[in-house]
């Protein structure tokens, strides 16, 4: 202690005692690295296959005609499905989609294949699971198609019987075919979609949640505040000094995560790679001062620590990733913007999905900066009065 | 001994009351995250998301599908572009979130009976606004479409019975069970608030017990009947009260639901117990869980199919009790499963509890011996 007392007050000072203090405390170096990168081990783990395949639905084939068999078969050859149980009856199905074992249920009835020769027009009903959205609506779109090519066969040796040449009766089929394609994001990854919004979600808590524990630990520490602000000097050296080595770390667990979502896991990167550095650096240091001002502003350690659970914990829904910002109300609208991280996913879509120019992006890198600078802004003022020697702490100056 | 116990009891309720931080978490907490998460879902369904059309026929065919797909609740024709390149550029700015592009000769290739097929760009960034879109375009093509060919056979002297026959000679009806609007407060909020309601208990026993000595097997049983009869209440409150007042479909038994919702409590409290035990300080139990809500959540299966994660990652996550505990609540909350439906998630989460219980004894002893 003695070599180090001669150090200078002052940025160095600040962030070695910071330094000193991280290493005491193996648990507070565990959540700076290892355990964010476990958990976006664990995360894409879930994500890992992309794409559901072979979820299972049952049918109730009723009918056991070349036709009915033919449904069951076209739609069991669709990747997303797999034909898993055959039931019975309608409610031997309903049981199994409740008990979660099939995402659907196929009701082809009886006479199906009759009806059909005789022009009736007999109905094929497709139940789905509709409380389990993704795997439900997968479900229903990959299994309405294959039901519905089954139809348009028909549909097509109808015409073909009544005279039109093939190639003309299968275009009649579907007169208006939709060539749908998505401008970003082509392949509809959910890697791309969830994994590389929910990783900075998640990060934004652990940055929140260290710059709060740094600035509470000195705060309720019986040395106080002050005893912080005199190793810093001033108040701007005292908030980097404490807060650079977290800075850099999950600067370092951000750019790493996405190294490896746009290396081994090969996402593409379709943006401007310096860009991509400058507004990581300030969604960073926004959420750093977001948990900074939190640990100043509450009255103690796990008070702090509850708001920036409170406040970083539900983010993701209010980013608009899953459900869309257009359709959020007034009160989900504002909160959004006052989360670092809505802005970050915002610019990383526009940059590395959509490739958009730096006019496009600049209101949302304007509105992440100011949220830096006001967070920022904040900590320092509280930062200023809760380090102000008071008459009380003076004895300790003594010490 | 009855007294005594009784006497416990009281002394565990007043320490929840006493403590601030478990008074926030478990009494606070719970109801704030409860009307705090639903806010941005609670329109439940995207409404008018705004498209750009690129109308480059002009005729009364291209207009009449333009027109069916405005008439579509989700999407509003909210601009039209010129061209590709300016259709773009709204899109970059987000004042559209799709772009459909009819081209030249539509009118006319759809009345020779030649397919006539139109563009469509979506968002591949946002999977919501993707589908809103595929399912908004292929109801406005599939009627138009249908009508010009019934009109075409019946013009060349076809009844219009078996007109519709070769139009649509199978008709095939989906329909959507349990959530039928497609809400998405419906789909994700159920699974929620069961999360919900393990994380604030699991903090609110961090609170309590990290870092404190246990007072004996006595008092820690007595405190084990409190939380877990007072989280029986706020699952009353979260499961049963606020989707009524969200108006989110339920239409389970609630006595299948407590069935399951007490055995799940048993084995959130002695996972909480043991976890106190087990990680020293307070502030580390808080911060560990509000980190591992969202990862839960997508493990769960609700909203990503457990059959498309691995199997040795979903069998790891049995160890956590919302694993199987919210897709078993919203089976029998949301879709009215009976008890059979959910008996292998009961049996699991009593074992859980077994579990958990025998690791908060085993850490105890060895802390114990230690001290010794």
């Amino acid at each position: 202690m003695a070599q180090r007392a001669h150090l200078k007050a002052g940025f160095r000072r600040a962030l070695l005692a910071e330094l000193r203090q991280i290493g005491a405390r193996p648990g507070l170096m565990f959540m700076l690295a290892p355990f964010p990168l476990l958990l976006f081990a664990l995360l894409a783990a879930v994500f890992q296959l992309g794409l559901p395949r072979d979820l299972p639905i049952a049918v109730v084939d009723q009918d056991r005609s070349t036709l009915s068999r033919q449904m069951v078969r076209i739609v069991d050859a669709t990747p997303e499905v797999a034909v898993a149980h055959e039931a019975s009856s309608l409610s031997e199905g309903r049981q199994l989609l409740l008990s979660g074992e099939a995402y659907a249920v196929v009701l082809i009835p009886a006479r199906t294949e009759r009806d059909v020769l005789a022009g009736r027009r007999p109905e094929v009903v497709l139940f789905y699971n509709n409380q389990y959205m993704t795997p439900g609506s997968l479900v229903a779109r990959s299994v309405g198609g294959a039901l519905g090519t089954v139809a348009a066969g028909i549909s097509i040796e109808a015409r073909v019987a009544r005279g039109a040449d093939v190639e003309s009766a299968t275009q009649a089929v579907t007169p208006v075919p939709v060539r749908q394609s998505a401008l970003f994001n082509p392949s509809l990854e959910y890697v791309q979609f969830l994994l590389a919004a929910v990783m900075p979600t998640v990060l934004q808590i652990f940055i929140g949640a260290s710059a709060a524990l740094s600035f509470s630990r000195d705060r309720q520490g019986v040395a106080g505040l002050g005893r912080s602000l005199r190793l810093g000097g001033t108040l701007m050296r005292t908030a980097t000094g404490k807060l650079a080595p977290y800075t850099l770390t999950y600067l370092l667990v951000l750019w790493g995560a996405d190294a490896l979502l746009f290396g081994p896991m090969g996402a593409r990167f379709g943006g401007n790679l310096a860009f991509h550095v400058a507004y990581g650096l300030v969604f960073v240091l926004a959420s750093q001062m977001l948990g900074a001002a939190a640990a100043l502003i509450a009255r103690d350690t796990v008070s702090a620590l509850a708001a920036i659970g409170v406040i970083t914990g539900p983010a993701f829904g209010f980013t608009g990733i899953t459900f869309p910002r257009l359709s959020m109300n007034g009160f989900s609208t504002v909160w959004a913007d006052l989360l670092p991280v809505t802005h970050y996913l915002e610019l990383r879509t526009d940059n590395i999905l959509r490739g958009a120019s730096f006019d496009i992006s600049l209101p949302a890198f304007v509105s992440l900066a100011t949220l830096a600078l006001a967070y920022g802004g904040v900590t320092l003022l509280l930062l200023w009065r809760h380090g102000r020697p008071r008459p009380a702490i003076a004895v300790e100056a003594g010490r | 001994m009855i007294a005594a116990f009784f006497h416990e009891i009281v002394i565990a309720i007043m320490a929840i009351w006493a403590d601030k931080g478990a008074r926030s978490t478990m009494l606070g907490a719970t109801l704030f995250f409860s009307v705090f998460f639903p806010q941005p879902y609670l329109s439940e369904v995207v409404r008018d998301m705004p498209v750009a059309i690129i109308d480059q026929d002009g005729s009364t065919l291209s207009r009449e599908l333009i027109r069916r797909i405005d008439a579509a609740d989700a999407v509003a024709v909210a601009r039209y572009a010129p061209d590709m390149p300016s259709a773009r550029a709204l899109f970059l700015k987000r004042e559209v979130y799709g772009i459909v592009v009819v081209p030249p000769k539509f009118e006319h290739d759809l009345l020779a009976g030649r397919a006539a097929p139109i563009a469509a760009f979506s968002d591949g960034g946002y999977f919501l606004l993707n589908s809103v879109m595929s399912s908004a375009l292929s109801n406005a093509t599939r009627s138009l479409g249908a009508e010009v060919q019934v009109g075409r056979l019946t013009a060349s002297g076809t009844d219009m019975a078996s007109a519709m026959a070769i139009v649509e000679p199978l008709r095939v009806t989906t329909v959507p069970l349990f959530n039928p609007t497609g809400g998405y407060a419906s789909f994700v909020l159920p699974a929620v608030f069961v999360l919900i309601l393990q994380q604030t208990l699991l903090m609110g026993i961090g609170n309590l017990k990290a870092g404190r000595r246990s007072l004996g097997a006595f008092s820690t049983l007595a405190d084990a009947i409190v939380y877990v009869g007072l989280y029986s209440l706020w699952a009353g409150v979260v499961l049963v009260l606020l989707p009524w007042v969200y108006r989110l479909p339920r239409i389970g038994d609630v006595a299948v639901m407590y069935a399951v919702v007490v055995p799940f409590l048993c084995a959130v409290t002695a996972m909480g117990i043991a976890v106190a035990r087990l990680i020293p300080t307070k502030e580390g139990v808080i911060f560990f869980l509000v980190v591992l809500g969202m990862p839960l959540f997508f493990l769960s299966g609700v909203s990503w199919p457990a059959e498309a994660m691995p199997r040795l990652l979903h069998a790891v996550a049995f160890i956590i009790p919302s694993t199987t505990a919210v897709p078993a609540l919203v089976r029998v909350n949301q879709m009215g499963a009976d008890v059979r439906s959910v008996e292998t998630t009961i049996l699991i989460q009593l074992g859980l509890c077994l579990a958990y219980s025998t690791l908060a004894v085993a850490v105890e002893r060895v802390k114990q011996k230690r001290l010794a």
